[in-house]
């Protein structure tokens, strides 16, 4: 039967030769018989019936109704969208954007917020949140805890496995020594159990044992699978060898399979060995825990409700009985991109208000065509055309452009997600691989037809209401442009505008942060400023001659090269974060005062000399600030002014790293990123900071701050950056040739990195803008264009009538800048309520900032000026006598 | 099945399967083409059934698709080119049921429209 309907062309050709053939033959006969020639093809005819009514029968049994319409719908459909080649290109354009940049946006959001861990039963995986209330307000935590609330969990809970991860990785990678090679590798402690809470074993080998996983246990690593193929080229004698990592040896206990990976990827991990005193005394853990099969979640949340509140709870009994406490397990993916949600989900909003204007556009489009087309329509009406009929002709004309747009949209998509990829890399850390797959291919499809039939039916519908007569009547005197469909168009522009004005309010707003943000102050001199930073998290740098050794040394080889203006050693960058540690008032002590914190950092001779810090009272550090000299720090203003009203407190003292040290000089402040102390919760804050000699800190001090931050070496030189980048280089190599330099930047690109999120944020949101606003002018555009071509007599009548041309364009243009306006204000009043919920992305810029406002409604308007003028002025080339002719 | 059809909805189906059998009892005696088909079912009526020549196609074409008939193209006895069609096994088949069943019919309806007595 199919084979018949497909053929039936070619078979219909082949009937009709075999019919002329029995006419062929019934007249031979006839003739025969003693007929004339003539009269006997007469006869013949007569007897036979007529072979076209045969062959329509025949060709009508050879049919499937419903495929032989839709396929005489598409071909029209083609037709007539290659006859209007302006048309189908916009409209291709706007779908492929709409439906390209949502593909993108929804492959993201997918992979970091739906898609399910790569984990077995990862509905299992949990981690801890605390809420903590007190009268100065509620604290939640997530995943977070110390050693002591750890071991309680481990030792107590029965509704689930827990692991930990220690603190890490705001420095650089750890070096690794192994087959004669060596490498810079992420390194991650976690607890015996770890790898059994996500459900995968290794691949060779075990994981580590509770007895490896204690204080003063063997030295075992287990690696990835990356890491083994690297260095031991797929070897299965690994397991059991030896690798020296940050200077120790270790030995290879299990090999993790391929493409294993956790929300913080590593190469190599080791037992955490928890601890209550040093690592364990803060809440330096990550908790990592799978409920046990048959156990409902939330029984796991009333076990830790049990088990560690009393833990968190205050000693002191009045502080006790004002604070509440609860604790539960959240899901591990939810946990994990708690920081991501946000700003996600703001941006699959504006993507989607895009694709709402693409969409709107696009009914104005095929409206506008609708109108245009309306003479075509009301004649097949008026031959008997179906009312069904034209609709489902609309639709499936609809239909064909949305699966082009949507073929067409996924390439978008494609580049739009490497585009991401590319600008995202220091903003977001795609722990787990992300590709187009086939959930986001189905999401973009259904956006397709969706769009399809949102788009299509407005006009099919508007489209069978044609009053026949009335339109076929109106053609002949069309001399005033009509037609209820205008109204559906006019209230589609508004929207546009309004939409596009919610978009681009946004995008002000967030330029104007980052512009904020990059004019503010940084307290220093960043230009001519190379940093180098390298890991000392080593066993060879526990001790602290060692450690300054390795400083001034090196610093007097960079010193001596030429252009160095000055160099120093810190432990933290501004425009970084910073180390927060508890300090200790010495005068005016209060024991009610217990916990204060200020950012700690250690620098050495030469660093305030390189970023050019302004000293404002006392001294600088120099090189007789050293162990065996009386204990000494620097402090900055934001310290003095926060914790001693700005009082000049140099020769007070204070006591840090347990060491009573007198402040003996005030700096300026340089600016730092949030590490939870102090601030507005702005990305740049004013830190409070203690500047600490290297040379007066202790061993135990360097081991702790090592494990989590890196040192970074801070140059002025009027040598050309990569030549300093090669002098410092050297310079450590000379020292210690086993120690790799892990990262060498400007001081620029290290001010530019802090802002990578805001600059991302901004330029997707801006782009989208620039794209809502391309829609929004196309749409206005579409509406006077057609106008005007409706109204061509009229407009030719005016003309005759002695109208200026001023007058008649005045009055083509006015309805789209009524609308545009129209639109802007209800945008603004949208914007007013987005912009409320984007606060916590905006600094230093009102919510309603009445620039951002009025810039963004000045810009609407200008561009839907412009949109209306360019149809408009095509009314200039009118010929009256011509227009009046043409109908 | 054409008289199962044929019983539940007599008429116009009536002379249609009947046609259909027609055509299919004429290819027994080999192949043929149309004008040839149409002939001889006059001829063997003693010019009785006088088929509108033209109705013969859309039973061709509805047997071919059914698979019961197969065609190919010959140069005729006229010397010209023609389509012609020749029962299939399973045709074949079809037409023995057919007639079993035609005789049936014939024989009931005579015994129905026997003088009465």
């Amino acid at each position: 039967m199919m084979r018949r309907f497909f053929r039936r062309g070619r078979l219909d050709a082949e009937r009709a030769r075999e019919m002329q053939a029995h006419l062929d033959h019934y007249t031979d006969d006839l003739t025969a018989a003693g007929y004339a020639r003539d009269d006997a093809r007469r006869e013949a005819r007569r007897r036979f019936g007529n072979p076209t009514v045969i062959r329509e029968e025949i060709y009508r049994m050879n049919s499937v109704p419903v495929l032989e319409t839709l396929g005489r719908d598409v071909r029209y459909a083609f037709r007539m969208l290659r006859k209007t080649p302006g048309f189908t290109i916009v409209a291709l354009i706007t779908l492929a954007v709409g439906i390209g940049v949502n593909t993108a946006i929804f492959t993201v959001v997918n992979a970091l917020l739906l898609k399910p861990l790569p984990f077995p039963d990862p509905e299992r995986l949990v981690t801890i949140e605390t809420t903590v209330r007190t009268p100065r307000g509620t604290f939640v935590r997530q995943s977070g805890l110390d050693g002591r609330t750890f071991m309680e969990i481990r030792d107590n809970a029965k509704t689930m496995d827990v692991a930990i991860q220690g603190a890490g990785g705001w420095g650089a990678g750890v070096n690794l020594v192994a087959q004669n090679q060596a490498a810079n590798v992420s390194q991650a402690r976690v607890s015996a159990g770890f790898f059994k809470v996500f459900g995968i074993a290794p691949f060779m080998g075990r994981e580590f044992t509770g007895e490896e996983d204690r204080v003063g246990g063997p030295a075992v690593a287990v690696l990835s699978y990356g890491l083994w193929a690297r260095l031991f080229d797929r070897d299965p004698a690994a397991v059991g060898k030896t690798v020296m990592l940050r200077g120790e040896s270790y030995e290879v206990v299990g090999v993790m399979p391929q493409g294993f990976t956790t929300g913080s990827p590593a190469d190599v991990w080791t037992p955490v060995r928890p601890n209550t005193d040093r690592e364990g005394g803060g809440t330096n853990y990550t908790l990592y825990a799978r409920v046990h099969p048959d156990v409902p979640v939330e029984r796991a949340s009333a076990e830790m409700n049990l088990i560690v509140p009393p833990l968190w709870m205050p000693k002191d009994p009045k502080a006790a009985a004002e604070t509440s406490i609860t604790a539960g397990v959240v899901a591990l993916q939810r946990a994990e991109t708690t920081e991501l949600r946000a700003p996600l989900l703001m941006l699959w909003g504006a993507v989607g208000i895009v694709l709402l204007i693409a969409c709107v556009n696009l009914a104005g489009l095929l409206i506008a065509r609708t109108g245009l087309r309306s003479r075509e329509i009301a004649t097949r009406m008026a031959l008997g055309s179906g009312r069904r009929a034209v609709i489902r002709q609309l639709l499936v004309e609809s239909a064909v452009l949305a699966i082009a747009g949507g073929v067409a949209g996924i390439g978008v998509g494609w580049m739009v997600l490497e585009g991401l990829k590319q600008l995202s890399t220091h903003v977001f850390d795609f722990g787990y691989p992300m590709s187009l797959d086939g959930r986001v291919l189905a999401a973009s499809l259904g956006i397709a037809v969706a769009t399809s039939v949102l788009f299509g039916l407005a006009p099919a519908i508007y489209a069978s209401r044609v009053n026949v007569q009335g339109t076929l009547a109106e053609s002949g005197t069309r001399s005033v442009a009509g037609g209820a469909g205008r109204w559906s168009r006019r209230i589609m522009v508004v929207a546009e505008v309004a939409l596009g004005v919610v978009l681009l309010v946004s995008a002000g707003l967030l330029v104007r942060t980052f512009v904020h943000l990059r004019s503010l102050n940084p307290g220093f001199d960043p230009s001519h400023v190379v940093t180098a930073t390298l890991s000392l998290q080593d066993k060879r740098y526990e001790d602290a001659a060692k450690v300054n050794q390795l400083f001034e040394q090196s610093l007097a080889r960079i010193r001596q090269q030429p252009g160095i203006e000055a160099a120093g050693v810190t432990l933290g960058l501004p425009y970084t974060r910073l180390l927060n540690l508890g300090w200790k008032r010495v005068e005016g002590y209060d024991p009610v005062e217990k916990y204060l914190n200020a950012n700690v950092s250690y620098v050495t001779p030469g660093y305030i000399e390189a970023l050019r810090l302004p000293l404002r009272r006392g001294r600088a550090l120099n090189d007789s600030d050293r162990d065996g000299a009386a204990p000494v720090v620097v402090v900055n203003e934001e310290f003095a002014k926060r914790f001693y009203k700005g009082a000049d407190i140099v020769g007070m003292h204070i006591s840090v790293s347990g060491t009573v040290r007198e402040i003996v000089g005030i700096v300026g402040n340089a600016r730092a990123t949030s590490s939870g102390l102090g601030g507005d919760g702005s990305p740049l804050i004013v830190p409070f900071v203690v500047y600490m000699p290297a040379a007066q800190s202790s061993g135990a001090f360097f081991r702790q701050v090592h494990t989590w931050f890196s040192p970074a070496w801070v140059i002025r030189s009027s040598a050309p950056p990569a030549a300093v980048a090669e002098a410092i280089r050297q310079a450590v190599a000379g020292v210690d040739p086993l120690l790799p330099v892990a990262k060498i930047e400007s001081m620029s690109t290290v001010q530019s990195a802090a802002l990578a999120r805001q600059r991302f944020m901004m330029s997707l949101v801006s782009g989208l803008g620039v794209v809502a606003l391309m829609l929004a002018a196309i749409g206005i555009h579409g509406l006077i264009a057609s106008a005007v071509t409706e109204r061509t007599r009229e407009l030719g009548i005016r003309l005759a009538l002695g109208a200026t041309g001023r007058q008649v364009i005045g009055n083509v243009v006015l309805p789209g800048i009524t609308l545009a306006a129209i639109g802007v204000v209800i945008g603004a009043g949208a914007a007013l309520a987005v912009s409320r919920l984007m606060r916590s992305f905006i600094w230093g810029v009102e919510a309603t900032d009445p620039i951002t406002f009025a810039g963004v409604a000045l810009l609407l308007l200008s561009v839907s000026f412009v949109a209306s003028l360019i149809p408009a002025w095509r009314v200039l080339r009118l010929d009256p006598a011509l227009t009046l002719r043409a109908e | 099945m054409t008289l199962k059809r044929t019983a539940a909805r007599p008429g116009a189906d009536l002379l249609q399967g009947t046609l259909d059998m027609l055509v299919l009892q004429t290819l027994r005696l080999g192949a043929a083409h149309g004008y040839t088909i149409a002939r001889l079912i006059e001829q063997r009526s003693d010019a009785f059934l006088q088929v509108e020549q033209g109705s013969l196609y859309p039973a061709l074409n509805r047997l071919e698709d059914r698979g019961w008939v197969d065609s190919y193209w010959a140069t005729s006895e006229n010397n010209r080119r023609a389509r012609y069609y020749r029962l299939t096994p399973k045709g074949r088949r079809q037409l023995q049921a057919e007639t079993e069943q035609w005789d049936q019919l014939v024989r009931a309806i005579g015994l129905v429209m026997r003088p009465v007595e």
